[in-house]
């Protein structure tokens, strides 16, 4: 062995010895805080409740049986994964223009304008939630106007819909969106549009073929966060949903309230499993088509 | 300026105040040193707001504090917390003291071995507990009862559960979704059920929603919903509506005929608690008739001491009669903790969807 590769070979393993140190802590933190409680979560998930007993050590796999068999559930699993994705495409429609606006935009506001986009986010999501119940109450201010402008005669039920739900997640991951589609639109360089449009393209083919593609990673990464965030959201449900709503995340407190761990940690990996694997796929999905 | 400070002399008097200030130093950094004269620590397991304020008003700093006891409250929600009780029942030391729940849950945590039997002799502001309150795994620290609220404007008041629950009121009836054991058990005695016997309640609670019967997710989406006028009738605690009223809403109750179903909050004590001494002077203070009579004021629910003096003006808009008294019904904790999983599934599943 040369002395240059023995050189090469000892940095090697210095490099390794210092990225452990500095990765160690924070991921035995992460499996400690993390990934113990989840499989104590999933071991949970196999055992059987008794009013008298609490948790019985079992090995079923009727948590799951029960969650897949029952309409109910299935009918809020499904429910879960409908308003996520409708959330998603309309945070997305709705985040693009704007966050190109904001990438795109000169002026001396702009930071400003991001600062508007980020103030919901400074407000807690009950509160913004009770601000939302004030406007779409059937005696708040969208239906007392709706009346006044005499569009409707009858007061206008919004809360306590799955619209009102709709509308809650939106308000809350939209700044999500608008940002991580900002960052990557900031990434990308003016004179691309420009030389498209010389070339003959028009607005919408110069998206399609140029903005769109080189923005594929951001509109991945603010997808897959909108969902997951949509997915599990929970405070927005209950307090917009109302009783007869009911979503993933709230059906899991509901039979914690209940003391039935073993069926509320079923739901629990349920919603997590789900969760993960539309991520992943959405993730392949769109890689696939950036490197196409 | 330094060789300044450092020739200045230190007097008599400047060299006490800096021993006596590095003193209280050490005091603030040493909490065992400077509490040698303290009894104990109370951890106090309570649901926030203003229930936890008015522990401390008037449970805490007039009878615990005094006494050199330092009270902790640990807030949170009551599943929470009894979740904690429930993963901490193994440890020889739990985290808390006290704990205060509702009836049924201070009757299934004693079921479940988490909670101790309480040894009344430890208690002696219990000799004036009611007899009502006094439980092996509890001692209850207030009650009212579920009656029948309504719009003063209502032409005839409802007497009784089963003239809350008439599917003639369509949706100006209103019905709390987290109130869902105590809704089926009146609408089971408002239909010729019983406590145990929830069938005709149930069926009853399927013609009201067929009717329109609105469903509010809380309290105080009720309260709300009975401001606005969007509800005319409901069920709810004696004491709730005396709050409301408070807060301007109008609103009035009556005593249903049925008897009103008994709520109660009370504390327990975890099996693992580490000062068992001081969750017995938590319990002996909380009885105590002044802190008895402040709650009644305060927060519009009765005491459960009989030598609790309340004005009779108050003593009529938040208690009950003698003979309501004697027809007041006490839930069965056994049965509802047996049951509750499946009175909520149905109550989700079938109820509201």
């Amino acid at each position: 062995m040369t002395i240059a590769a023995a050189e090469t070979r000892r940095r090697g393993a210095s490099t390794f010895i210092s990225a452990s140190s500095l990765i160690g802590p924070a991921t035995f933190l992460v499996a400690l805080g993390v990934i113990g409680p989840l499989l104590m979560l999933f071991r949970y998930s196999f055992d059987k409740y008794d009013p008298q007993l609490f948790l019985v050590e079992a090995l079923s796999p009727a948590n799951y049986v029960t969650f897949f068999s029952d309409p109910y559930y299935l009918k809020v699993f499904f429910t879960t994964i409908w308003v996520a994705f409708l959330c998603t495409v309309i945070c997305l429609v709705a985040g693009f223009p704007l966050a190109y606006i904001l990438a795109r935009t000169q002026t001396r506001f702009k930071n400003l304008l991001i600062i508007g986009v980020v103030i919901p986010l400074f407000v807690g999501n009950a509160v913004r939630a009770a601000g939302w119940m004030t406007l779409l109450g059937s005696r708040g201010f969208l239906s007392i106007s709706l009346m006044d402008l005499g569009i409707t005669s009858e007061p206008t039920e919004i809360m306590f819909t799955e619209t009102a739900v709709i509308l809650g997640i939106i308000a809350v991951n939209l700044p999500y969106m608008v940002l991580t589609l900002q960052s990557v639109l900031e990434g990308i360089d003016r004179n691309l549009e420009e030389a498209a449009f010389n070339l003959g393209a028009g607005p919408m083919t110069m998206f399609r073929r140029v903005l769109w593609p080189l923005t594929l990673p951001g509109i991945a990464a603010g997808v897959i966060l909108t969902f997951i965030l949509a997915m599990n959201a929970y405070a927005t449900p209950v307090l917009l949903g109302g009783p007869k709503f009911m979503m993933m995340a709230p059906l899991v407190y509901s039979q914690f309230q209940l003391n039935n761990w073993p069926f509320a940690a079923a739901v629990a990996f349920i919603l997590m499993t789900t969760t993960l694997i539309l991520t992943v796929l959405a993730g392949l999905a769109t890689r696939q088509r950036f490197r196409s | 300026m330094t060789n300044k400070l450092f020739n200045q002399k230190i007097g008599r008097r400047a060299l006490l105040r800096g021993v006596a200030g590095a003193a209280g130093a050490v005091a603030i950094g040493m909490p065992y040193v400077a509490r040698a004269e303290s009894k104990g620590r109370i951890v106090v397991g309570t649901w926030g707001g203003d229930y936890a304020r008015l522990l401390n008003k008037n449970i805490e700093k007039p009878f615990l504090i005094p006494q050199g006891w330092d009270v902790v409250q640990a807030q949170a929600g009551d599943p929470e917390r009894r979740a904690k009780m429930l993963a901490e029942r193994r440890l020889p030391r739990g985290s808390s003291d006290v704990q205060g729940l509702n009836g049924p849950t201070m009757y299934q945590m004693y079921h479940l071995g988490v909670t101790q039997k309480i040894d009344y002799d430890k208690i002696p502001n219990a000799s004036h507990l009611l007899p009502t309150m006094k439980f092996e795994y509890g001692v209850g620290h207030i009650y009212s009862g579920m009656v029948p609220v309504f719009d003063p404007k209502l032409s005839t008041k409802p007497a009784s559960y089963k003239e809350v629950f008439d599917p003639k009121f369509g949706d100006k009836l209103g019905i709390i979704d987290i109130q869902y054991q105590y809704t089926i058990v009146a609408a089971s005695l408002a239909a010729g059920g019983s406590l145990t016997n929830l069938e005709p309640g149930k069926k009853l609670l399927l013609e009201i929603r067929k009717a329109g019967a609105r469903i509010y997710p809380t309290n105080e989406a009720f309260a709300q919903g009975l401001k606005t006028q969007e509800i005319d009738i409901g069920i709810m605690w004696k004491a709730r509506t005396v709050q409301w009223q408070n807060a301007g809403i109008e609103v009035e109750s009556t005593a249903p005929s049925e008897g009103a179903l008994l709520y109660i909050s009370g504390f327990v004590i975890p099996k693992n608690a580490p000062d068992v001494d001081g969750a017995y002077a938590y319990l002996n203070a909380m009885l105590e008739p002044a802190a008895q009579q402040e709650f009644a004021k305060d927060m519009g629910y009765n005491p459960t001491a009989d030598n609790a003096e309340i004005p009779d003006e108050l003593n009529k808009r938040i208690g009950f009669t003698k003979a309501e008294i004697a027809n007041l019904k006490n839930l069965d904790f056994g049965y509802m903790s047996d049951h509750d999983v499946e009175l909520k599934n149905w109550w989700d599943k079938e109820f509201k969807g």
